[in-house]
């Protein structure tokens, strides 16, 4: 008997070095760049479980910023230090993380972590701390309601907000040719739902009439009954509310029902470039719009330099939204800390009070926010076109005049 | 009407799978007295490598159950040898302890090796359907069902109609009964769990064409599983099957008629109604704590 303690306890010794080995754990690193002793950042990131696709793309973008700042000569002339640890996408998880950086690691400063599920306890124990908290995700409108004052978002809008631009071009197409129903299948999480929500409430202004709307578990693997049910209500436009893993789950059982709404527009997983397209075949993803926060062409200040640095250190050609969004939150982060010249905790709450009050140049464009850490501005609009995925509103950050009507899957 | 027929065909195609995923679990169970909580760890290992050799060579993904269900029961029977064998006649925690140890190993490893983001195994057929009318069965389901029956079966026939078969039923009977009359329990237990992970080989290449998967896809395959299991009957390979049809059905049927919000609740809703009406399960048969087996 005591054999076989021994054999467990070593077994769990095991797992327990695997869960926390190779590139999925702690992860500590400076690039030479300023002098003095560098600045420690830390973040926690959901680099394995169902978030470790964005997980791992914020991770790169952070790098990108940590290495583009220590090239630079640093932050305040010391060089950049991340701290990152993984989450496992759990909630749990995530709020010990963020303890462990705070009192163990003793990080001089702060960055989010991905989706609205983790920030919201996340941004929690910031606040508790009294530390500035810059999230790349987390869109929820539920996070800056609760009157926290060290947390902001450095995307352009919040979820309800994301598919706005979106809903108002269909709310506003010529009366034959706006669709007449919707159906709204939609993922149980803090992200996805106020997203579909917000275009709801635009597209059931203009008179379009919801003929579904229903909500799954982030544990759902079986989608056919979903797509099944979505299609017996024969809607004109389909919102599909989704993350990566189960947004490919029901655009693949959306081709095996065979069913072609008319609009398709989903969430999240389309602006994932290869993967989505790889996920669902190249083919189907034609005329799928979605939101996105950055454009890999934009001619927005740093933009080129980050996507060339980012091919350089991790290859391939499409940037991932999330890494540039993680970059992005690096850069408000920076831009605080270099007009308020500290990083002390007690000086904080006046880097908090400096982003209130001004305008940040970011790759994602000028960010700004209001009072309680939510931005004020417009999402981007891609629709994926042969398949390359394009920004298509607002006009003047297209990179195509073409607009596809519609959806069109199968080459 | 059409919508009932189409929810119950989805539902029998996709319970169908749930079978074979489930076999090898109640089969190690009746055998061993051995809960393996890595067994949705083993599907998930064995999707990956159905990933590795379509890339590697296209071959077609069902097709792959030829490489992957010798791979995978090759690796069951060394795990067995290294770790499960010496947890034998140790309360049945000791085997939930272990196997989720190995269940978090496998994960990590499979992180290592694949990275820890979303695979998806798209043969020609992947999002094709036969239409019969207004009814439609999508082919990956179709031919997944099928393989699925195929090995469902062969494994039945190696159970009911073979010598070794009658040594597993035997050896799950009564262990002392079988040793006294020839039966190498503890060789014939090897092969039971090196049986029941390639069983987990062969379901694990079908989830490869179905599904998106990731390492940590496995915690969502072991609950639905474990409860295909409960409701079957622990030990019971029919119990099992019946069991799988039942639970997909119920989840089609759920999403389509409640929603799908309560879908994946199914299973656990299974796991309470059994154990409360009936703790044996369907096909299963209660266990004598007063004379376990050692």
């Amino acid at each position: 008997m005591l054999r076989v303690r021994w054999l467990v306890a070593a077994f769990m010794v095991i797992a327990l070095v695997a869960a926390g080995c190779g590139d999925d754990g702690e992860d500590s690193a400076s690039q030479d760049g300023g002098g003095g002793e560098p600045i420690k950042i830390g973040a926690s990131l959901p680099l394995t479980g169902e978030f470790s696709e964005p997980g791992k793309a914020a991770k790169e973008g952070y790098e990108v910023w940590q290495a583009m700042v220590n090239d630079a000569g640093g932050l305040l002339g010391r060089d950049v230090e991340l701290v990152i640890k993984d989450d496992a996408s759990n909630q749990n998880t995530v709020v010990s993380d963020y303890n462990a950086l705070i009192s163990g690691d003793k990080v001089d400063l702060l960055l989010g972590t991905f989706s609205s599920l983790l920030n919201l306890p996340a941004s929690a124990v910031a606040e508790r701390n009294k530390m500035l908290y810059v999230e790349p995700a987390g869109g929820n409108p539920d996070i800056f309601n609760r009157g926290f004052k060290t947390v902001f978002f450095a995307q352009q809008a919040t979820a309800d907000h994301q598919g706005d631009v979106w809903a108002n071009y269909i709310a506003e197409l010529p009366e034959g040719q706006r669709p007449k129903t919707a159906a709204y299948p939609t993922l149980d999480d803090p992200f996805t739902t106020p997203t579909s929500e917000g275009i709801e409430a635009i597209l059931k202004e203009a008179g379009i009439e919801t003929v579904y709307r229903e909500t799954y578990t982030a544990d759902t693997t079986n989608f056919d009954s979903i797509a099944n049910a979505v299609k017996s209500k024969k809607p004109d436009l389909v919102v599909a509310g989704t993350q990566f893993e189960d947004g490919i789950g029901i655009m693949r059982a959306l081709r095996k029902v065979d069913f072609t709404p008319e609009w398709l527009y989903q969430t999240n997983a389309p602006s994932f470039g290869d993967q989505y397209a790889d996920g669902i075949g190249a083919e189907n993803t034609e005329g799928v719009f979605y939101a996105v926060s950055h454009s890999q062409e934009a001619e927005t200040p740093g933009n080129p330099e980050f996507v060339a640095k980012y091919q350089e250190m991790f290859g391939g050609e499409t940037v991932p939204e999330d890494a540039a969004d993680a970059y992005a939150a690096g850069e408000v982060l920076q831009a605080t800390v270099e007009a308020n010249k500290t990083i002390e905790r007690a000086d904080q709450l006046k880097l908090a009070d400096w982003l209130r009050q001004n305008e940040v140049e970011t790759i994602l464009g000028p960010l700004s926010w209001n009072e309680n850490g939510s931005p004020k501005g417009e999402f981007l609009i891609g629709q994926w076109q042969s398949g390359k995925a394009e920004i298509v509103l607002p006009e003047e950050a297209a990179t195509t005049d073409a607009i596809i009507e519609g959806y069109k899957p199968g080459g | 009407m059409t919508q009932l027929v189409q929810t119950l065909i989805l539902g029998l195609l996709v319970g169908g799978v749930y079978a074979l995923l489930a076999s090898g679990l109640t089969l190690i169970f009746g055998v061993m007295r051995v809960i393996n909580i890595a067994h949705g760890a083993f599907l998930i290992l064995a999707a990956f490598l159905t990933y590795s050799i379509w890339t590697a060579i296209e071959l077609d993904p069902l097709a792959s159950v030829v490489f992957t269900t010798p791979v995978m029961f090759a690796f069951g029977w060394i795990l067995y040898l290294a770790t499960v064998r010496r947890i034998r006649g140790a309360h049945m925690s000791s085997s939930v302890l272990l196997t989720f140890a190995i269940a978090l190993v496998l994960e990590g490893v499979m992180g290592f090796v694949w990275g820890n983001t979303s695979h998806s195994v798209r043969p020609d057929y992947f999002n094709e359907s036969y239409t019969i009318g207004d009814l439609f069965l999508p082919k990956a389901q179709v031919y997944g069902f099928a393989l699925a029956a195929i090995v469902l079966g062969s494994l039945y026939l190696i159970l009911t109609r073979t010598w070794l078969g009658r040594a597993i039923r035997a050896s799950a009977f009564n262990p002392q009964g079988a040793a006294l009359v020839g039966v190498n329990v503890s060789a014939v237990s090897a092969l039971t769990f090196a049986i029941g992970v390639g069983a987990a080989g062969a379901g694990g290449s079908i989830v490869a064409v179905l599904y998106p998967f990731l390492p940590g896809s496995h915690y969502q395959w072991i609950a639905r599983l474990l409860s295909i299991v409960v409701l079957g009957g622990l030990g019971s390979l029919p119990g099992a099957a019946i069991g799988a049809l039942i639970l997909g059905i119920a989840e089609a049927a759920t999403v389509t008629y409640i929603s799908p919000a309560w879908a994946t609740a199914v299973p656990y809703v299974v796991i309470f109604v059994v154990l409360l009406v009936r703790p044996q399960g369907l096909m299963g048969t209660r266990l004598r704590e007063d004379v376990a087996a050692a």
